[in-house]
């Protein structure tokens, strides 16, 4: 038994370095200089110390700051968007009768298994005849349901008591009303946890906006580090620098929410 | 009933995009229909291009702040596309979202200038532009098969053999002249896999002179052809280099980005780049000593490529007056001198290269020199399928996977069916 | 009376999924109906846009389009690897963490890393760490094991990215099990113990049976990620596929046709079916194989 447990451990911690090392590394190379980088030393701790990488991408990437806000302001947006439009279609779907709800459940569920791919010309023709490619609203539209979400507020409000519905509606509150004011706000976990991976979902995007944003301007992080390797393809120490930027503000969200996580992926787990 | 249902959501779906189409449609009518320019009017022209170094983007900043103040009326809008430049811009283009001006590869002008998306600049040309005073090739580039000139060539550059000063001194050795020099060169100054003698770029645009030096042809009637046993053997040394030798390899097989950082990293001996290698070398391995010289010959022939890149101009602008005092100022004598003034390019006009005399600069002579005999980088509309096609197959024979004259042969039946297929 | 109660129930129903209805008409159906009629198209649309109808073209092409074959075959290839792979580390971690040990909570954070971070940040990582005198060489150097030219080799650079997925996805999962795993009841085990079963029987015997669903979902969900391989591929490669068409997916083909070269994104539409089909039948053919009712 003493040896079993020394064992389990032992493939806990390697297996652990082994997730760990790369971010380490890259860490570590963000802070050395490019004559470093360059000589193909392999100590984790830099030899001469420099935060000039960090400056470096804020100073010559007048852009950088301006990724991080897209970045933020589509993410945000689709997040939001995602709760409230998400939760009415699974609340509908869970809790009311009407004609066409065995259709649009079996559309929503046929969606699930329709690859993107097969969306995305199409999608792209069409947000081009709007005129919304190189646009917020390209990217946030087209995104703001999520039909794995959907299914999921479904199954989360038909476990969901009856009582407390009932009683608003003795209280004289119509069925939005009480939707709004009474289901959602109890509804938090489910909710915590959908934001938490929509909004991933959004901030780590890659092949969307490189399919709809064409202007730098308007780039998110992920496609302007993208374009950065196009441009530093040999500058490791800025492209470093670039990927920890971006990596902090989801860690530092998952530091907070940590137990939303492991809920949602629950929930979607088909439980 | 269920059919009916799919059906009416259809339907809908249908009527409802072409609606939203529709709104979308006219809004764009209605934007497109700017007054058009009156003087005194402020204007803002886009213009597009890749990324370079920083130094670079100061140069070109430097250049167009000084268009502003000759055209106080127009202000340019400088954008940088540093990554998949011609997929950006094919989209921009096709969204309706290109901008005014933008860069453009020769070895891209053909297929280009054939979608009828750029504006023939024949008409703008005025006296005092001086069409004549462009080197010819570089200028032919851009002409289409109409006989219209669709871009005017901003700068170029030639490729030249740059070799390490210090390891030549060491080894004892004089600067290669011929292809056998170099490839004997080449085997002396190979340090096991720590220094290989010469670092190569296993890709058709920088092989294409050495592939048509035993007299084959790569392309033919816009069709892939270099299977033919003459590119073979003409390339075949270069494999054996990296294999019988050992004397050759790519940068990334010791992992530099490309030939330039090889270099510099003192991992190859010599390398074949451009004049954009020069500014790059010193400033990031000052400690690389090296010097430049004429590519080596092959059977007594002289032979490089030529690259070059002119402004275009946007059929759709709709500032094409603004557009065109751009691209006449940017490639016109004032506008080239300041752009080339520090050697990152080199001016595409006879009297910028007589002011500038990069004839006699010591790096950049051996660049110049071979503007008269080198092979510009351009084919035809299909060469981009024909360069994929090469690339993907030659590299597999560099590395031994599989014979050349096989490798070769594959890749001209995928490239001519992608051809067909079009 | 009641059929107004029904009426303005629906009217309710309606309002509720209005912005779902509208997100999918217009970018879900719409565009399945127009990308048929494209896939039937050839299409061109710089310069003057055309549509010109040619029938079946684009289906037959296919057949004979040697780097959709490539795509295919270097997909199927990694499919058959990741899949399998994720899922039994994804397993064995879940199980592992499981044990009761201290240390649980922080394991399962440190773990669960690569899973948020962005496949941009964690392909650029790992392409400085496969460089030539990168990380990576420096250990199999150390180690003496021979060391390889990850991103410039045709023969590794498919690997490359297997080995970097397998490592960023399979946490995902082992959140998955470690839920499930949560779940055992312990008389399960306990009347395993009875029966004289030493760790590796309950596991083997306990654990895997009563985990079969939800395996059948991690596989399912594995199967739909993998087939869809494009950030890595189009971020290690520059978008060409190289070296060697050794990286080509199916959708950065698809990707290609559609975005890079010109007058074949009707083509793009039509391999894009076919990718459809090709996933649609792997995860059937799983369902059968696992006769297990799961989320889908």
């Amino acid at each position: 038994m003493r040896f079993g447990k020394a064992l389990l451990y032992t493939i806990l911690v390697l297996y652990a370095i082994v997730t760990m090392i790369p971010f380490l590394w890259a860490l570590s190379s963000s802070f050395k200089t490019l004559e470093e980088i360059v000589s193909g030393s392999i100590s984790f701790i830099p030899k001469d110390f420099t935060l000039d990488n960090y400056k470096q991408i804020f100073i010559e990437q007048e852009l950088f700051p301006r990724w991080f806000m897209n970045s933020v302001i589509i993410a945000v947006t689709v997040t939001m968007l995602n709760l409230i439009f998400n939760s009415m279609a699974g609340y509908a779907l869970a809790r009311l009768q009407f004609r066409g709800k065995q259709t649009i459940f079996m559309i929503i569920l046929a969606v699930l298994m329709i690859p993107a791919q097969v969306t995305m010309i199409p999608n792209y023709l069409i947000l081009k005849q709007l005129g919304w490619l190189n646009s917020y609203q390209g990217m946030i539209v087209p995104a703001m349901i999520n039909a794995t979400f959907i299914f999921m507020m479904r199954q989360f409000f038909i476990n969901f008591p009856k009582e407390l519905e009932e009683a608003a509606a003795l209280d004289g509150l119509s069925r939005i009303g009480t939707f709004f004011r009474i289901v959602l706000p109890l509804a938090r976990p489910a909710l915590a946890a959908q934001a938490i991976f929509v909004f991933m979902g959004s901030w780590n995007d890659f092949m969307r906006p490189l399919i709809i944003l064409s202007d730098p301007q308007l780039f998110t992080l992920p496609l302007g580090l993208n374009s950065f390797k196009g441009q530093y393809i040999s500058y490791w120490n800025y492209i470093m620098a670039a990927s920890m930027v971006f990596t902090m503000p989801v860690l530092v969200i998952y530091a907070f929410f940590n137990r939303y996580f492991i809920k949602g992926i629950s929930f979607t787990g088909g439980k | 009933m269920k059919k009916k249902q799919w059906f009416a959501v259809g339907m809908s779906t249908l009527l409802f995009g072409s609606v939203l189409a529709g709104c979308g449609g006219e809004e764009k009518t209605a934007k497109n229909e700017e007054k058009s320019e009156k003087k005194e009017e402020q204007v803002e022209v886009t213009i597009a291009g890749w990324g370079g170094n920083p130094m670079e983007q100061k140069l070109l900043k430097q250049t167009l702040d000084e268009f502003e103040k000759t055209y106080p009326n127009i202000k340019v809008k400088h954008e940088v596309i540093s990554d998949q430049y011609m997929d950006v811009i094919k989209t921009r283009l096709i969204g309706g979202e290109g901008p005014d001006v933008f860069y453009l590869d020769a070895f891209e002008a053909p297929a280009m200038i054939g979608t009828g998306v750029l504006e023939p600049l024949d008409d703008y040309v005025t006296e005092d532009f001086d069409i004549n005073d462009f080197e010819k090739p570089l200028l032919d580039a851009f002409k289409g098969p109409d006989g219209k000139i669709y871009g005017f060539p901003k700068d170029y550059s030639t490729l030249a053999l740059f070799y390490n000063k210090k390891m030549f001194a060491e080894a004892g050795l004089d600067v290669p002249k011929t292809w056998d020099e170099l490839r004997e060169a080449a085997k002396k100054l190979t340090k096991g896999t720590e220094v290989y003698g010469f670092g190569a770029a296993p890709e058709l645009a920088r092989l294409y002179y050495i592939a048509e030096s035993k007299g084959g042809k790569v392309v033919t009637d816009n069709k892939a052809s270099f299977a033919d046993p003459k590119v073979v053997e003409a390339l075949q040394p270069i494999v054996d280099m990296r294999l019988k030798d050992k004397s050759a390899a790519q940068p990334s097989e010791v992992g530099a980005g490309w030939g330039g950082e090889m270099f510099g990293q003192q991992k190859a001996a010599m390398v074949i780049e451009g004049n954009w290698a020069i500014p790059f070398l010193q400033e990031t391995f000052p400690n690389t000593e090296f010097g430049t010289a004429e590519v080596p010959t092959i059977d007594g022939k002289k032979g490089t490529m030529a690259y070059t890149v002119a402004y275009v101009m946007n059929k759709d602008s709709q500032k094409k007056e603004a557009a065109w005092k751009l691209i006449s100022f940017l490639t016109g004598k004032e506008g080239m001198k300041i752009w080339t003034s520090k050697g990152f390019a080199l001016p595409t006009r006879k009297s910028v290269a007589a002011e500038l005399g990069y004839d006699k600069d010591e790096l950049r002579a051996a660049l110049v020199a071979g503007a008269p005999y080198a092979t510009v980088w351009q084919n035809g509309t299909n060469l981009p399928i024909i360069m994929n096609n090469f690339n993907n197959q030659f590299v597999s024979a560099f590395l031994g996977e599989q014979p050349l004259d096989e490798a070769l042969k594959k890749a001209q039946d995928i490239a001519n069916k992608e051809i067909e297929a079009k | 009376m009641f059929r107004r109660q029904r009426w303005k129930e629906a009217g309710t129903a309606y309002t509720l999924l209005s912005p779902t209805l509208f997100v999918l008409l217009l970018f879900v159906i719409g565009p399945i109906l127009f990308a048929i009629y494209l896939s039937f198209h050839k299409v061109q649309l710089l310069g003057t846009a055309s549509f010109q109808f040619v029938g079946f073209d684009n289906f037959t092409r296919i057949l004979d389009d040697t780097r959709a074959k490539i795509a295919l075959w270097n997909t199927a290839k990694y499919v058959a690897i990741v899949v399998p792979t994720q899922t039994m580390l994804a397993l064995v971690l879940a199980a592992t963490l499981n044990a009761g040990l201290k240390g649980e909570k922080f394991f399962r954070i440190v773990y669960f890393l690569p899973t948020l971070t962005s496949s941009a940040v964690l392909t650029l990582i790992f392409m400085w760490m496969y460089n030539q005198n990168g990380l990576v060489n420096h250990v199999l150097k150390f180690l003496g094991l021979p060391t390889y030219n990850w991103l410039g080799d045709p023969s590794v650079a498919l690997n490359a990215i297997m080995i970097m997925n397998i490592w960023s996805t399979a946490p995902f999962f082992m959140v998955i099990y470690l839920a499930a795993l949560q779940d055992i009841p312990d008389s399960l085990y306990e009347a395993a113990e009875l029966d004289g079963a030493n760790a590796w029987h309950k596991f083997w015997y306990v654990t895997v049976p009563y985990l079969k669903p939800v395996t059948s979902f991690v596989i399912i969900m594995g199967l739909i990620g993998t087939f869809q391989l494009f950030d890595q591929s189009y971020i290690f490669s520059g978008g060409s596929g190289g070296p060697n068409n050794a990286t080509l997916t199916v959708v950065l083909l698809i990707y290609q046709y559609a975005f890079k070269s010109l007058g074949t994104m009707g083509y793009a539409a039509a391999l894009a079916f076919a990718l459809a089909i090709v996933i649609l039948l792997a995860t059937w053919l799983q369902r059968k194989f696992s006769k297990e009712e799961s989320l889908y």
